[in-house]
């Protein structure tokens, strides 16, 4: 049998593993929304640790990860930089969101927001900017199982096709299952990614350099600029240290605020399991050291990969590892492209429907879920569209993502942490905000000092919400009272 | 310890981290020797910094542990 053929079945009997567990996840499901968007609040540490590490990390590092580092070289540092300083915050955030959930009902971003802030005009806001954001990081998940699959078939199956099979079955189980789904498969997918990483990161080096540090020798006698922050940029020119310094603070104050992961506070149990989940995120980050290692042993490689993201399976493959072998490793890169992709695909069903939709029609539980479970359908299939004609790199995809995610920060805190906040500040910094960073998307060429669109769309934004919250009325105290739980009112 | 001061160093250590990532904290460490543990200086240098969030988020734990009324043990 050919090499490429024992490969296949073995992404195959991986793809059919996953769907199952996903399938047999949702059993333990109530039918209702709490049960298909927040798991009955159910996670234990076990799922709530690879849940959140699963879902962090997607094609965008497991492919892209290496791709900068190949390419770009000492920029890819700015990836593993932001995740655990991002986390950190949820410390004290998470048990809080969670709370209010817990009492107000809340299984949204947006929900939590707009309990404070009551607008409708808000909450569709949110719903509408939350589903531009995941279009494309829905597009990166497709695009890097594609990836991965024409690699390791060399060509057999072409990208539309691995990209349409493995998200055919994403797809299956997210509407089957809903969250739980996406729970269960991404502690199968989270072992699996974090065991191939550490093995292959550390393996690659040794095999074509006797080591890591002769490797990173050989890398700086050679090419000494890509080991120098903040690196390259796309096109092998130095990289500003305006823009390497706020992508990471955009990711930072991003990361948490994509409505995916922020749902995922109203998954835990309890606010132990979740605090605890924010302490042992780092360690599941640390996985990005091999990730990166993969990339940097390609770098002085002879031959190079069609383009910079296919460089993980490019090498895996160059490599005489067993078939048995490569396919698990290819096997760990869908993982981390399907982790991520099922729990986008369901929080943006579940944001469209719960915070747009329904705040203009009544609809009730069933009708619900069934509008969640068309969207899942509708929003996978235009990503799938974008993913076959995309051509910029992964990382890049994301990064422009974070742009419109990281606006959303202000509100959550302004809601959970400033009493002053008024309806009418949310509303105009929000919108402030979004203009700022999309003018700048556009217009490129004048981001002073090279700054990521977001961090100058937040300057506009903070300063916007103070000032139109001061200059309006205070939030009515009743209100206030509801939403933060207060025992006596006029104790405070 | 008091809760205040273990919030207070916490904030003060991820403060740091993010500083010492970025411009222009980071310009004295962005440089390749010497080497630890076979990485160029400044890759070891954020990797360091991102695996001390969990020994400092631990110990904060502990602390607010002290001073929450019973949770689930």
């Amino acid at each position: 049998m050919e090499r490429w053929v024992l490969v296949t079945a073995i992404i195959g009997v991986y793809l059919l593993a996953t769907l199952a567990i996903g399938l047999m996840a949702g059993r333990r499901a109530s039918r209702s929304v709490a049960g298909y968007v927040a798991g009955d609040r159910s996670f234990g540490l076990l799922v709530m640790y690879f849940v959140t590490g699963a879902t962090v990390f997607s094609s965008f590092a497991f492919l892209g990860g290496p791709g900068w580092a190949y390419s770009r070289g000492a920029a890819v540092f700015y990836i593993l930089a932001y995740g655990a300083l991002g986390m950190a915050p949820f410390y004290w955030m998470g048990p809080r969101i969670a709370e209010l959930g817990r009492r107000l009902g809340h299984v949204t971003q947006a929900q939590c927001i707009t309990g404070r802030f009551p607008s409708r005009t808000l909450s569709a806001l949110i719903a509408l900017m939350s589903l531009v954001a995941f279009v494309p990081y829905i597009t990166i998940q497709i695009r890097g199982a594609g990836i991965v699959i024409e690699a390791v078939t060399e060509g057999h199956v072409p990208l539309w096709l691995g990209s349409l099979v493995a998200y055919g079955i994403v797809v299956v189980y997210v509407l089957a299952s809903g969250v739980m789904a996406v729970g269960w498969t991404n502690t199968f997918q989270g072992v699996f990614m974090v065991a191939i990483a550490w093995i292959l990161g550390i393996y690659l080096p040794f095999r074509l350099y006797g080591g890591v540090g002769p490797m990173f020798e050989q890398i700086t006698a050679a090419r000494p600029e890509l080991l120098v922050p903040p690196g390259l940029d796309g096109a092998g020119e130095p990289w500003t240290w305006g823009a390497y310094s706020t992508y990471i603070l955009v990711s930072v104050v991003g990361l948490m605020m994509w409505p995916h992961l922020f749902m995922k506070a109203y998954t835990a149990k309890d606010d132990r399991t979740l605090r605890r989940t924010v302490i042992l995120f780092p360690t599941f980050q640390l996985f990005l050291i091999p990730v990166f290692l993969i990339g940097f042993s390609g770098v002085l490689f002879p031959e190079a990969p069609p383009t910079s993201d296919f460089i993980l399976p490019f090498m895996i493959l160059r490599t005489d590892l067993p078939a048995l072998v490569v396919g698990l490793f290819c096997a760990g890169a869908l993982s981390a492209s399907m982790s991520t992709g099922d729990a986008l695909l369901h929080a943006s069903a579940s944001v469209v429907v719960e915070d747009g939709v329904s705040r203009y029609v009544t609809l009730d539980d069933r009708q619900q879920r069934l509008l969640m479970r068309a969207l899942v359908l509708l929003t996978g299939a235009t990503a799938f569209v974008f993913a076959l004609d995309e051509d910029s790199s992964l990382v890049q995809l994301l990064a422009t993502a974070y742009g419109i995610v990281s606006q959303l920060a202000p509100p959550v805190l302004a809601a959970l942490y400033w009493r002053r906040a008024t309806t009418a500040g949310v509303l105009a910094g929000l919108v402030a905000g979004w203009a700022t960073a999309g003018f700048f998307y556009f217009q490129p060429a004048l981001k002073p000092f090279d700054m990521h669109e977001g961090i100058l769309g937040l300057l506009i934004h903070v300063p916007v919400l103070v000032l139109v919250s001061l200059a309006t009325k205070p939030q009515d105290a009743r209100h206030q009272a509801a939403y933060f739980g207060d025992r006596i009112e006029s104790a405070s | 310890m008091k809760l205040r001061t273990a919030r207070l160093l916490t904030g003060v250590y991820l403060v740091v981290a993010l500083v010492v990532v970025t411009w222009p904290g980071m310009v004295p460490f962005a440089r390749i020797r010497p080497m630890v543990l076979g990485l160029p200086f400044s890759f070891f240098w954020v990797a360091a910094w991102i695996a001390g969030v969990v020994p400092v988020l631990f110990l904060l734990d502990r602390v607010e542990r002290r001073h929450r009324p019973r949770e689930d043990a």
